[in-house]
């Protein structure tokens, strides 16, 4: 095991230390080591994006950006803190300087929009009845403006917190804020969501 | 216990209880007072719901042509680069160091006087001075060429053997 990875730790830590690892390596010139770090972490920072900016299209663009981002301060990198921290908090900074740049003011895609950037959803076997389909879709549509409605901090601070299950001091990192503040932040979201979904019970 | 409800500091604890991150003495010692306070009921009935509704929504795939998109846009910034320092190259074969910062050099100011200006320079000043780059300015320089060639023969097996 590389020296830089402590033998002694934990399985998680040392979870934690290897993506730190694999970047090291992309700075050293290894360039597959970043195609290990985009296959393990594209799908968590598209999908955050994705609810961030509720525009696919805009958040795979995004997404690209930050990946691209981080192959171009690979000669620079230092791991002070987690990779995904990090990661997130670039994700984050483009996502909230889209959001205020105005470009998610293009139409919110629901689900049933015909549009041939989307990839192919995959259908379970078992088809809903119309009835189901149509609940369904109701339900995604009030959870995705409820989560819209939400200022940009807490938004992120929720979906850090519920999708990626992020501790209070890794958000706050990411948002470079206190963790008092994150509390502050995901109890005024929180709140805002129970008034606004607790009724779908 | 105290009421988490009476404060937005101890609330998060009926967060955590919710989310089901509380340990499991904690969690008994909540749920028992849960049962008797109506307003803590109330939040985690209510927290419970929205989760729920949360987890309804599911985010959609990711693009298969995403990673492809992404390599090619790096390609592109390696590319420029490569264009950029190509005719150098052979300087740099043969002269080393002091060519390749002189080089650099030449880019840079290149850059600088292209840019267009939003006043009107004003006279020169008048100076004899001229600016040297140390060799260990230029390391950064070349390092970065040994990286994109990497990445290239990574991109193109077929330029494997492009040298700089």
């Amino acid at each position: 095991m590389p020296e830089r990875v402590n033998k002694d730790m934990s399985g998680a830590v040392a979870a934690l230390d290897y993506d730190a690892e694999l970047m090291l390596r992309v700075k050293d010139g290894d360039g597959a080591s970043f195609g290990v770090l985009l296959d393990k972490h594209r799908l968590p920072v598209v999908h955050f994006l994705q609810r961030m900016v509720q525009n696919h299209a805009v958040a795979e663009e995004l997404a690209q950006e930050v990946f691209l981002r981080v192959y171009r301060s690979r000669s620079t990198y230092e791991p002070t803190a987690k990779f995904t921290t990090w990661l997130f908090r670039i994700a984050t900074h483009l996502a909230l300087n889209s959001l205020r740049d105005g470009k998610n003011e293009r139409a919110q895609e629901r689900l049933d929009d015909d549009t041939s950037e989307m990839p192919v959803r995959q259908v379970s076997d078992r088809k809903p009845s119309v009835e189901q389909a149509l609940v369904y879709q109701a339900r995604l549509d009030e959870v995705r403006r409820a989560v819209a409605g939400l200022p940009d901090k807490q938004r992120a601070a929720v979906l850090m917190h519920k999708y990626e299950e992020m501790e209070y001091s890794q958000i706050a990192k990411v948002l470079s804020c206190s963790e008092s503040a994150v509390k502050s932040l995901l109890f005024r979201a929180y709140e805002t969501l129970r008034a606004r979904l607790a009724h779908m019970a | 216990m105290h009421c988490p409800m009476e404060g937005r500091e101890s609330a998060d604890i009926l967060l955590a209880y919710c989310a089901q991150k509380l340990d499991a003495r904690s969690t008994a010692i909540l749920e028992e007072h849960i049962q008797i306070c109506p307003a803590c009921r109330q939040f985690a009935d209510d927290q419970k719901a929205v989760w729920k509704a949360l987890d309804t929504w599911e985010a959609d795939p990711v693009s298969a042509d995403f990673n492809r998109r992404l390599y090619a846009r790096i390609e592109k910034e390696v590319s420029v680069w490569d264009l950029i320092l190509r005719p150098f190259r052979p300087l740099v074969a043969r002269q080393g160091l002091p060519i390749a910062a002189a080089a650099a050099v030449v880019i840079m100011a290149g850059v600088l006087l292209d840019r267009p200006s939003a006043i009107e320079p004003g006279p020169l000043p008048d100076t004899s001075a001229t600016v040297e780059v140390a060799p260990d300015q230029a390391e950064p320089t070349l390092q970065e060429m040994e990286t994109m060639r990497d990445l290239n023969r990574l991109m193109r097996p077929e330029n494997a053997d492009s040298k700089i």
